[in-house]
């Protein structure tokens, strides 16, 4: 025998993902404009989303659908490179809304289609971080039917809808292993599923003053969605250009098992309007946000082939509040100016910052444009912009220390429809 | 409606300045100031054994020469200064003198020795390699590393000294006897056996005229007695005396050497960096072959060479015994393994002890010179229990800990990338310069069969 020396392997395969907040909150342009704070006041069906409690505000059969531009620009400095950016394109989730008057009129139905969660980020395949990670993506459509019901008329509503949601994810990784041919290894994951839960809203205006030339009220909202547990059962890992002497572990193909907790999120939401009919309106507004991070506590998989080593990565995420100050000024029932600013806190703590969604505690800066086409047609112009930087940040789980810049601008447009406003359900009279 | 669009137009200028503002999306970090800080770097020396030479898979070849860690920190310092002139050193050609490889063999990883009839071929040593003299010898080098070199044959403290320095760096020429194969890109001298003036490895450094130095010598004064299995390797030079080669280097001599080779070192006023010791059972050599891991009791041989005992834990059974045990079916009863295929448990306990002693000496005589030290003894234990660097699992276990090449004993390039970066940080702290720290994903660990 020629042998002097068997060798057992054991290298382990972790990986990592999203290890950053990948909550996508604009769902609606008008929210977006005024800092996403519109948990206490319901003007378009987005409140589908944010507070399903406020349909009833919302007279007959009104749509509200949107696209959004994110454009991010993330850049890294390592010990032993001044600088890598991301290559991340830009993403453009969408949302739909629709909310209808049926029956009397304190009863809506109404149903929403949104990407509630997401993110993908890339790099140049050769970067130092390679083997943490080098593209990777999340995708979530949500879609929910919801009913709501004015319990009190204005004094009290409550909405709920049912989500269902899908998701997919890729995740593309090097691998360390070197072989004559090749100097590392790939491994590129993917995985779908699906999972259900449910937004619960409720809203009330206790205070309106109605004097002849103009009308002040206080409306408030709370909300709920619940955590979303997606089983990814039938993920499938392909490894290329592993050496062959290895591909017990690492084979060509095969399956794993995992879940991704997409968390709770709870809102309460003030709003104080000032209304002079035919000449001006303001809406002052503040959302208070926490997101259940925490639920993203670990992300495990579970792989097929009984040789490759399974892998659990601790995540560690805090729940975290965001502040969200909004104001909106409507002129003449043709045009609004909206502005706003929102504070965000990390869920990230210090070592779990990694580099393909680098995170830190930042103030955004929102504005928007409303403008009523026709009586029944209006479109919202949103832009969004946040910036933050993270010195000195670490990923103790993967070994890797960076700082970090990043800059996003949101850009949003959305067009609502109304029509059937005026109508006033009566019941059938019998003769 | 009644808008006034004279009032929107004075807002334009505005509402474009306000546009060109946010639409700045300039993430990217600027280079930072790099500069290598009080030292100077137009002529930087590398002194130290097999580790400063760049050997590894128990060879010295071409290829992984360019990675040795010396190699590595003057590129870096060039990226500091792109003024400092190309840091030279004596390369083997090719194979050099034949490496070790891993083949997949019967579904299993092994490491195959350049010997190896059936599978060594292409790792054989270089036709070059038996006169590499021819093609080295002359030129100035940067890196004066030496494979198997201690720092008790930097210089001879007595004239028999100085011959057995002389005999085991440029053997003995007239009776054919062979020196050191990878001393020999360096003029020794005339031989002090037949009279004439030597030339030694200190004089060397001294007539380097570095300004700027790395030094880790010391290792081979510890390892070479561990890698015996703690025989001390008489060596007899006819009419002048019996010497032992692998003996530990006692401490006061130790400390009257090194105290020379930093003299000889900074005889030009050299900043530089020394290096300790690292604990030689942190290396696979050592740590690989368990009796858990063959399952079975091992017969071992004591010191004597004679008195027979079954191996306990704490004796630590060397890497390269493995061959006489799986092939030979050596470690019996009626067949123990040799005593120099085992640094047994007090021998064991020995090496550690005096690694500890050199290395208070290192930093008490580095500290006399104002030298500062990486401690590679304290860097090597904190990859004992593994941990990752950039998404890479890096742990001191053989192959697949991603440090160590497969001898077991030297850094793969990967391993020699980190060790250039821990001198790296050491000089940026001590010496105020910004040398930038290297991509250690860049180097690979092992290369794996296919």
């Amino acid at each position: 025998m020629r042998k002097f020396l068997s060798v057992g392997l054991s290298t382990a395969f972790s990986i990592q993902l999203f290890a950053g907040g990948f909550q996508i909150n604009q769902q609606s342009h008008k929210a977006t404009g005024m800092g996403g704070a519109f948990t206490g006041l319901c003007i378009d069906a987005s409140s589908i989303f944010y507070n399903p409690g406020g349909l009833y505000k919302l007279k007959g059969h009104q749509f509200t659908g949107g696209f959004t531009l994110i454009d991010p620009h993330v850049s890294l400095q390592t010990d032993a490179n001044d600088n890598i950016d991301q290559t991340t394109g830009n993403a453009t989730p969408f949302h739909f809304y629709y909310s209808g008057q049926f029956i009397n009129e304190k009863l809506r139905f109404g149903f929403g289609v949104n990407n509630q969660f997401g993110s993908s980020s890339s790099f140049d395949d050769d970067w130092e971080g390679r083997f943490i990670v080098q593209n990777i993506g999340l995708q979530t459509f949500m879609f929910q039917p919801t009913v709501s019901y004015a319990v009190l008329d204005e004094k009290l509503s409550i909405g709920a809808g049912f989500v269902y949601t899908t998701g997919n994810f890729h995740y593309e990784k090097g691998v360390p292993l070197a072989s004559k041919d090749n100097e590392y290894g790939k491994a590129t994951l993917s995985g779908s599923g699906s999972a259900m839960g449910f937004n619960v809203g409720i809203f009330s205006t206790p205070y309106k003053l109605e004097k002849e030339d103009y009308t002040f009220s206080v409306s408030v909202g709370v909300d709920y969605r619940h955590k979303l547990k997606m089983d990814l059962d039938k993920g499938n890992v392909d490894f290329t250009d592993i050496p062959s002497s290895l591909r017990d572990k690492f084979p060509e193909s095969t399956g794993f098992t995992s879940s991704l907790t997409l968390p709770a999120v709870a809102s309460g939401g003030i709003a104080l309007t000032y209304e002079k009919p035919e000449k001006f309106r303001v809406d002052l507004l503040y959302d208070l946000t926490r997101t259940f991070w925490s639920s993203y506590d670990t992300l495990a998989f579970d792989f097929e082939n009984t040789d490759t080593p399974d892998s659990k990565t601790p995540k560690n995420w805090e729940d975290v509040f965001v502040h969200r100050i909004g104001l909106n000024i409507t002129y003449k029932d043709f045009i609004s100016v909206r502005g706003g600013i929102y504070m965000d806190q990390s869920p990230i703590p210090d070592g779990r910052v990694s580099p393909e969604l680098p995170d830190n505690s930042h103030t955004g800066y929102t504005a928007g444009i409303g403008v009523n086409i026709t009586e029944n047609i209006s479109v919202d112009l949103s832009y969004l912009r946040s910036s933050f930087e993270r010195p000195n940040a670490s990923l103790t789980t993967e070994g890797f220390t960076a700082s970090y810049r990043r800059i996003v601008n949101v850009y949003g447009i959305g067009i609502n429809v109304k029509f059937g406003e005026n109508k006033t359900t009566e019941a059938p009279s019998i003769e | 409606m009644n808008i006034n669009f004279t009032k929107m137009k004075k807002l334009l200028p505005i509402l474009i300045l306000s546009l060109t503002i946010l639409s700045c999306t300039k993430t990217q970090f600027e280079d930072r100031v790099k500069n290598t800080g009080s030292i100077d770097v137009s002529n930087y020396i590398s002194v130290g054994n097999s580790l400063t030479q760049g050997f590894q898979d128990n060879g010295l070849y071409a290829e992984t020469q360019a990675w040795s860690y010396p190699a590595l920190i003057a590129k870096q310092m060039k990226l500091a200064n792109p003024n400092m002139p190309d840091f030279k050193q004596p390369v083997a050609i090719g194979n050099g003198s034949g490496y070790m490889h891993l083949e997949y063999i019967d579904n299993e990883i092994t490491p195959i020795r350049p010997s190896d009839p059936t599978y060594g071929g292409p790792y054989r040593e270089d036709p070059t390699w038996s006169n590499w003299e021819d093609y080295v010898k002359g030129p100035k080098y940067n890196n004066l590393g030496i494979a198997g070199i201690q720092l008790r044959n930097a210089i001879g403290l007595d004239n028999n000294q100085k011959i057995y320095n002389h005999v085991f760096l440029d053997g003995i020429s007239t009776l054919s006897v062979q020196g050191n194969p990878y001393a020999r890109f360096l003029d020794w001298g005339d031989s002090p056996l037949l009279f004439g003036t030597p030339k030694e490895y200190v004089d060397h450094m001294r007539e380097s005229n570095a300004t700027f130095f790395t030094n880790w010598l010391g290792n081979n004064d510890v390892l070479g007695y561990a890698t015996s299995g703690g025989d001390e390797g008489e060596f007899t030079i006819p009419f002048v005396g019996t010497f032992k080669a692998s003996e530990l280097t006692p401490v006061a001599e130790f400390r009257q050497k090194y105290d020379s080779v930093l003299s000889a070192l900074t005889v030009n006023g050299a900043k530089g960096v020394c290096a300790t010791i690292p604990d030689v059972t942190s290396i696979p050599l050592f740590n690989t072959v368990t009796l858990e891991s063959l399952g079975k009791d091992i017969w071992i041989y004591e010191n004597d060479g004679s008195t027979k005992r079954i191996a306990v834990e704490g004796d630590l059974i060397l890497l390269t015994a493995l061959t006489e045990i799986e092939d030979n079916g050596k470690g019996t009863q009626n067949d123990p393994l040799p005593h120099t295929l085992v640094l047994d448990k007090d021998e064991a306990k020995l090496a550690k002890d005096h690694t500890v002693l050199l290395n208070n000496e290192i930093k008490g005589l580095a500290a006399k010179y104002g030298i500062p030290v990486v401690d590679t003894y304290e860097i090597l234990k904190t990859f004992e229990s593994g941990m990752k660097m950039s998404g890479i699992d890096l742990n001191i276990k053989y192959v697949e800990g991603g440090l160590f090449s497969l001898d077991g004993v030297h850094p793969n390039p990967k391993g020699y990338a980190i060790v250039a970066n821990e001198f790296i940080k050491v000089i940026n702290q001590s010496y105020d310069a910004n040398i930038p720290l290297i991509d250690i994903t860049r180097y690979r660990s092992v290369i794996f069969p296919n």
